[in-house]
């Protein structure tokens, strides 16, 4: 009788522990303790981070979780390698992807231990095609347009010219700033419907020569090209407002707590059997992202299908407000 | 032969022996040889008779002391300061910190005065450890509640503003009886952020910006080749782009005002009706002790429109006129030759933009069509800011959360007038412009690559033409 009883509290003890703990530590105000003696929390932590990036499973690789490992860049997303420059190094690692889909990949600077002749900063951004803010199809269209609306303090140094980097196409253009005798050589191709772009800035041109030559050693996939890159083979092909009309055959809208009015950019991977397989929030609050979750494993779509048969297709959506969007014209364009 | 010897042995030497002579750049500081450039009202306002008056009552209310009862009433119970122009003195009413040692000398960090000046109690009050007489005036918060063990919980965030004072042992307090927050066990849990009162000069022009001019503005900046991509935060009401506040929490320089007399100086009106707890004592569910209550004996709120004056200024209430009063100040007038000479500031303005500060920092904005006075319509609005928020990494987060901005992100903080400022960045940590320019550079900050070309690229006289044009705003 007495061991029942006392298996009874057992049991009733640990209900109430699991019920506190399901309720989390409560919270006291704490404003006016006296208790100096706690646990300090970490310096340089962002832990309240608003709108931010998340996915809907940890595996599926996504455009920001590139990383430097031994001195090369690895980004699984876009299928590419780049080894960095001797004696360059990431500094520091860059911002989540903005809302009208622009990442900062990677910022790679001189080590205090390079002992080049120059300085300078490689800049690797990727620009989604689906949510840009200027109204270009193609990395071409982008550089295009960049060189026709280059603001008076640059000029330019090479028009947009299409090059052969590590067996691939890219489109480079080059531009200066006379005032502060600088040089920026940018390079651009297009991998998964993003214009991915490499960025060098230096006073230095031989430096900045060396650098692009560097490129060479990169790995890229068949894709990447100025006006290709669409995916296919080995990842989805990527088509820009594919979750329109007749290609949504089942929709249901996200319920949202509370009205919020930023961008919410999303990626999202169908099946062939046109069911969504992976979501990828570019920019979304924690109850945004939910809500949309929760919403988009209900869609159903047409299964894209290529030369007859059914393949996995990426394309973007945005929930809340789109960001609005400028005209696009451009003249001395190079073209493909 | 042996000058031409001599002189290279000392070219040799001096560098090595005065290093910080030869080349390094230094900020000039706070300008002082053009006179005080800021606090005005627009031409516009004082061509008006009427439009006068309503400033010069606005400015008066602004600099007003007030008390917990008598002719300026409604102070506390909590509060961080007893006037909006101690705080926002710099270099002129409506300005930010001043310092008394510093042009123009307005007086030492007002917060450290108050048991001297009789503001508060010492005997139930204490100067907190982060206010200092040389320093800046400040705001603290705790960015997350503690839980029961007085440890900081990451997954219960605050943000909320914790008054540094109290009304306890005032004369007019009757028996309120509160503490301080605890600032020194919230340092030691590393659970505390400051921030600095931010300048109100030109900011009837920042609300006079439409969203769609900062729209295209945001378009045109896209694509920069500099690792840069801002967006807006918004108002929760209307969901159009909100603009003031170090994270443009708020929308209108009437919610500004009518939220600082509220959470700065306790005193409720018309915009924040009621007396405000501290987060804590809201979370816990207690609120504000009843002998803490209605201590002005006037019922709620305090700062009421007056239906019985006799002219507009006096009808409007006090919020009313600060925010009046922000609307007409002009933007602070630049130096176009001082620090440095006119071709610094004009390579230094050049270079600004070439290296990409100007991205963020947008030199100039252009208003709308106003409908209060002629110097706020179709001006252009000189305010080096996009008004955009911007993620600036670990260096620099708060872990406050407001409207739509995160812990990192911040409004690009307007630059005018910054020739005549002391303090930088939102909680005042740096007092020379290299370190604000330095903790751009950031874990997870959209501004490292810009800063890594201030840094590495330029030569020191070139960033000295960029201190010195930033010194000449």
């Amino acid at each position: 009788m007495s061991k029942n009883f006392s298996r009874l509290l057992q049991l009733f003890g640990l209900f109430i522990l699991l019920l506190a703990r399901a309720q989390g530590a409560l919270q006291s105000g704490g404003d006016f303790s006296t208790n100096t003696d706690r646990k300090k929390l970490p310096s340089g932590t962002i832990f309240v981070k608003g709108a931010w990036s998340s996915a809907s499973d940890s595996v599926t690789a996504l455009p920001e979780g590139g990383r430097v490992v031994k001195n090369v860049y690895q980004n699984s997303y876009f299928g590419l390698t780049y080894p960095l420059y001797p004696d360059w190094m990431e500094h520091y690692t860059g911002p989540p992807p903005s809302d009208s889909g622009y990442y900062v990949l990677a910022q790679i600077r001189p080590a205090k231990t390079f002992k080049g002749p120059g300085r300078g900063s490689v800049l690797i951004a990727a620009q989604d095609l689906f949510f840009a803010l200027t109204p270009h199809t193609n990395a071409l269209e982008l550089i295009n347009y960049s060189k026709d609306r280059l603001a008076a303090d640059y000029r330019v140094e090479q028009l947009p010219t299409l090059v052969r980097i590590a067996d691939h196409s890219f489109v480079r253009f080059d531009y200066g700033s006379p005032a502060a005798e600088l040089h920026w050589h940018v390079l651009a191709t297009q991998i998964r419907c993003h214009i991915i772009q490499f960025v060098f800035i230096s006073r230095d041109t031989k430096l900045l020569e060396s650098l692009v030559e560097g490129m060479n050693k990169m790995n890229l996939p068949d894709e990447a090209g100025p006006i290709s890159g669409r995916g296919g083979g080995d990842t989805p092909e990527c088509i820009k407002d594919y979750a329109n009309g007749e290609n949504v055959m089942e929709r249901v809208d996200p319920v949202f707590a509370e009205p919020r009015f930023n961008p919410v950019p999303v990626r999202v991977i169908i099946d062939k059997e046109g069911q969504v397989k992976h979501i990828h929030f570019l920019s979304a609050f924690p109850d945004q992202a939910k809500a949309i979750t929760d919403a988009l494993f209900q869609w159903r779509f047409r299964p894209y299908l290529r030369d007859g048969k059914p393949v996995e297709v990426e394309t973007g959506i945005m929930f809340g407000r789109a960001p609005r969007p400028a005209t696009i014209s451009s003249t001395n364009a190079a073209t493909e | 032969m042996k000058t031409i010897k001599l002189a290279s042995v000392l070219a040799f030497l001096l560098p090595l022996f005065f290093p910080g002579m030869a080349f390094a750049q230094t900020d000039p500081g706070v300008r002082s040889n053009t006179g005080v450039n800021a606090g005005q009202p627009f031409a516009s306002v004082t061509a008006s008779p009427n439009d006068l008056a309503f400033f010069q009552t606005g400015l008066a209310q602004f600099n007003e002391h007030q008390t917990v009862t008598g002719d300026n009433p409604g102070l506390g119970p909590r509060f961080n300061l007893d006037s909006c122009g101690a705080c926002h003195s710099q270099p002129a009413p409506g300005g930010t910190s001043p310092a008394a040692a510093i042009f123009p000398n307005v007086g030492a960090n007002p917060q450290s005065q108050v048991i001297a000046n009789g503001v508060v109690n010492g005997s139930t009050n204490t100067i907190p450890y982060f206010v200092l007489a040389n320093g800046p005036v400040r705001e603290a918060r705790f960015p997350f509640f503690f839980d029961q063990f007085g440890n900081a919980n990451p997954n219960a965030p605050n943000g909320g503003v914790e008054d540094l004072f109290t009304v306890s042992g005032r004369s007019d307090a009757g028996s309120c009886s509160l503490p301080q927050p605890s600032f020194n066990a919230a340092r030691a849990a590393n659970n505390i952020i400051f921030r600095i009162p931010t300048p109100t000069f030109g900011t009837g022009l920042m609300a006079n910006i439409d969203d769609a001019t900062l729209l295209a503005n945001h378009a045109s900046q896209a694509n920069n080749n500099l690792g840069i991509s801002g967006t807006f935060n918004h108002n929760g009401n209307d969901g159009t782009i909100s603009r003031f506040g170090w994270k443009a929490q708020n929308k209108s320089l009437m919610i500004f005002a009518g939220e600082a007399y509220n959470v700065e100086m306790g005193i409720s009106n018309e915009l924040f009706t009621q007396d405000r707890p501290l987060p804590g004592e809201d979370q816990l569910g207690s609120g504000l002790p009843a002998t803490c209550l209605n201590l002005a004996g006037i019922g709620y709120p305090e700062d009421i429109t007056h239906s019985g004056g006799t002219s507009a200024s006096t009808v409007t209430s006090d919020v009313g006129l600060f925010n009046t009063f922000m609307e007409f100040l002009d933007q602070p007038t630049p130096s176009t030759s001082s620090p440095g000479g006119a071709t610094s500031i004009a390579n230094g303005r050049k270079l600004f933009s070439a290296i990409g500060c100007a991205t963020c920092h947008t030199p100039s904005l252009a208003t709308q069509p106003s409908n209060l006075t002629a110097g706020l319509s179709k001006a252009a609005a000189n305010l080096f800011s996009d008004i955009e928020i911007h993620h600036m990494g670990a260096t620099l987060a708060d872990n406050v959360s407001q409207g739509g901005a995160g812990g990192d992100q911040f409004r690009t903080a307007p630059l005018w007038g910054l020739g005549q400022r002391i303090f930088f960045l939102h909680d005042g940590r740096c007092s020379n412009l290299l370190c604000a320019i330095e903790a751009h550079d950031s874990n997870g900050g959209e501004a490292s690559t810009v800063e890594a070309i201030f840094d590495q690229n330029l030569s020191p006289s070139q960033q000295q033409d960029i201190l010195n044009f930033l010194r000449s705003l």
